[in-house]
């Protein structure tokens, strides 16, 4: 036991010396999935967090000062999540951290919040949104109750029929996937749809007939899928198969390119929610990301990564541009981004001291032969009663 | 002064039951204790956040270890049960405004109940049977807490209210540690002592042969469901303390992943060995850090190869352990002792 502390505490000297930086270097922490059970869209994304980092110092830095983005795998686990927290605390002091999955962003939110250290996440959790109660959390795609409710707005606003519009709810039982079910529930019940059906597919499911066929009783004009993108190609599949009429959206973790190789024909039609741009669209950012990835296609979840460490990037230039260059700096700092432009690569971003939600606006594509075709941008309002919900 | 007697020199029963057998294993034993409580003062705070988790996980495998290692009935269903003490404490807390140290006991009995329930059909089921019963414990709970949501917080989970005495918030990892090893220290002398005990035998021998052990007139039922009974009680314990240590819960953690790690733990380090808790604990927990530590090290000074071996890692936790199965299938508890014995035995070896 001794051994092992002496040995434990000389590697976390060891690690402690290396990563003692000169003062023009800003650490930042990097808690990725690359190898666990989300690492399919985890390294994408992680790609997409340490591209910018790159670019970002090849192109001047936070001010001249240079990120260092220490990129860590902790494979979809929570207590490894908070060993790494724990280190990047007090051995490598970061300033702030880029983070990833729900389970464990909720699990540190709490201690970011006592340590005040920024922690961006890809869990779009509402109520990560809440600076009440999780004041140092960011994120920049709308929050998965509001991406629901945007695509909710899109399905009621092209619809010509005279009756009420029929929906469903496939989602897995997994707190990911049960998040956003309230809201988008009671959402529906405002615009005027009639809620038909309410299915459990899971995360592993290899077909969905059952769940389907009861669903096919009801005729639902409207299917709204959570979960990722293995199961929603799924029931994409197997909605084919039994002659479903309904249509499907997607949510922003269950579509993406690999629909297509994983569902094939089954995709088309099916509208899919997306916080970011798609790889290849004509909007100003991309041009970077094509001039950094040498034109090799990147999924969708690199660019949101992308977006992620940039909106984490202005509001280090704007602390370092304050004189804080601290953790609580960089809160203030982020939260007087407005309109923040990220080259049109996601909707604008916004925070302010007593609302995190970055914006409320969701992308819609659709799956048609083989490729992702935007649809529309719907904003929503920033109501006061969805903070958080 | 002797590491160990040599022979069998004990002239009252008295003697015979002692836990520490002589004076030089009871000077580093309390010498190592005295050490716990002065390690956070000159260890550094990562290192002590790393002792936080290996003392939540000696408890858990303690826990464990008295129902599959002593009483030989697999569970499964390890993480649910750390689950129903954090969200029980947790809920004590928030809603009723109980202390932590009252929760915490409090959390460890409804664990134990629930622990009971799903250890009913261990009077009919034992090996397999009674392990897929266990697994279904762990599914059924999985569901409860992602569904009971006025309690659990669903799928958003609940604050964990930090530990308090009057003015004083055990908050940080220094702090937090002292309640977590305390705790640790006691359960590992009550595990100790209970297999000195009447109820303890009787587990072994419930373990060993349970028709013979009812031809002795042990009660099966009885002493099987009071395994399981006992074990809950410290996983929840240790649910609870997992809780104060992460502040936050959410349904994520305790999933069938967390059982099998616990389990893993207690077949490394031993099993019917309340050392073999304690060094499956420790290794358990820390053989993936140093395999994480040693991974990024690597990553940073061959920075192309650096995905690679970081997705490595997982396969070398794998084969650590099977390796391990291997070659020291009774655990590290047992190389211990062999270790031991070759010593005393220098340059003997018979």
């Amino acid at each position: 036991m001794k051994r092992w502390i002496r040995a434990l505490s000389v590697a976390a000297a060891v690690g402690f010396a290396a990563s003692a930086t000169a003062a023009d270097t800003i650490v930042i922490g990097h808690i990725a999935d690359l190898t666990g059970p989300t690492s399919a869209v985890g390294k994408p994304y992680a790609d997409g967090v340490q591209a910018y980092a790159d670019w970002l110092n090849s192109h001047g830095g936070v001010n001249g000062k240079k990120v260092k983005l220490l990129r860590s795998d902790y494979a979809y686990k929570i207590p490894e999540a908070l060993n790494l927290y724990k280190k990047f605390k007090t051995v490598d002091r970061v300033l702030a951290i880029q983070g990833w999955g729900t389970g464990d962003t909720e699990a540190l939110t709490k201690m970011v919040g006592k340590d005040k250290i920024p922690y961006f996440s890809a869990s779009y959790s509402a109520h990560l949104t809440d600076p009440k109660k999780a004041p140092y959390n960011f994120f920049i795609a709308a929050d998965y109750s509001t991406q629901l409710r945007a695509g909710l707005k899109y399905l009621k606003d092209n619809w010509n029929e005279s009756r009420k519009p029929k929906i469903a709810f496939i989602y897995p039982d997994h707190p990911y996937g049960k998040a956003p079910i309230p809201a988008g529930k009671k959402y529906a019940e405002e615009l005027g749809f009639e809620i038909v059906g309410e299915e459990n597919v899971g995360l592993r499911a290899i077909e969905a007939t059952t769940q389907l066929l009861n669903l096919k009783k009801n005729e639902p004009d409207f299917a709204w899928i959570g979960g990722t993108t293995p199961s929603a190609a799924v029931i994409l599949k197997d909605a084919k198969k039994l002659g479903l009429k309904t249509k499907f959206l997607i949510n922003i973790w269950g579509n993406d390119e690999n629909l297509f190789k994983l569902a094939g024909d089954a995709a088309n039609g099916a509208l899919g929610l997306q916080a970011a741009a798609v790889y290849g669209d004509d909007v100003p950012g991309m041009k970077t990301i094509v001039e950094v990835t040498k034109g090799e296609h990147q999924m969708t979840h690199f660019i949101r990564g992308w977006v992620s460490m940039m909106v984490m990037a202005e509001g280090l230039k704007r602390a370092d541009a304050a004189g804080d260059l601290t953790g609580p700096g960089l809160k203030k700092a982020l939260e007087t981004l407005k309109d923040f432009d990220t080259g049109g690569l996601t909707a604008p971003i916004t925070y302010t001291a007593d609302d995190h939600r970055p914006n409320l606006s969701a992308k819609i594509y659709e799956y048609q032969g083989g490729k992702m075709v935007y649809k529309a941008t719907v904003e929503l309002p920033r109501r006061a009663d969805w903070l958080g919900f | 002064m002797s590491v160990n007697h040599c022979g069998d020199f004990k002239q009252t029963y008295k003697d015979d039951m002692r836990v520490l057998q002589t004076r030089f294993i009871r000077f580093w034993v309390y010498g190592f204790v005295v050490f716990l409580y002065v390690f956070p003062l000159i260890a550094s705070t990562y290192v002590v956040s790393l002792t936080n988790m290996i003392g939540i996980a000696v408890i858990g495998a303690l826990g464990i270890n008295i129902v599959t290692g002593f009483t030989g009935q697999i569970s499964l269903g390890q993480g649910a049960f750390l689950g129903v003490g954090a969200f029980s404490c947790a809920f004590f807390m928030n809603e009723w405004g109980i202390p932590f140290w009252l929760a915490m006991p409090m959390a460890g009995l409804v664990t134990a109940a629930v622990g009971m329930i799903f250890g009913i059909p261990s009077l009919r089921l034992k090996g397999l049977y009674l392990a897929i019963a266990t697994l279904a414990a762990q599914f059924i709970l999985e569901y409860l807490f992602l569904h009971l949501e006025g309690i659990t917080g669903g799928s958003n989970g609940v604050m964990f209210p930090s530990p308090q005495v009057g003015e004083f918030v055990f908050d940080t990892d220094q702090s937090i540690y002292y309640v977590i090893i305390t705790v640790a220290v006691l359960t590992t002398i009550y595990t100790t002592n209970l297999f000195r005990s009447k109820d303890g035998r009787a587990f072994v021998a419930v373990r060993d042969h349970y028709l013979s052990a009812e031809i002795m007139g042990i009660h099966l039922f009885k002493y099987r469901l009071l395994s399981f009974a006992i074990s809950s009680f410290i996983v929840g314990i240790a649910g609870s303390l997992w809780g104060a240590y992460t502040q936050y819960i959410t349904p994520e953690h305790f999933t069938i992943a967390e059982s099998i790690n616990y389990l893993a733990m207690i077949i490394i380090g031993g099993m019917g060995s309340v050392l073999g808790s304690i060094y499956g604990a420790i290794f358990m927990t820390l053989v993936p850090n140093l395999l994480s530590y040693g991974t990024s090290v690597l990553a940073n000074v061959w920075a192309g190869a650096g995905d690679l071996i970081m997705s490595l890692k997982e396969g070398i936790f794998g084969l650590i352990v099977v390796l391990f199965l291997i070659f020291e299938p009774d655990g590290l508890a047992h190389r211990w002792k062999l270790i031991k014995a070759y010593w005393k035995l220098y340059p003997f070896s018979y």
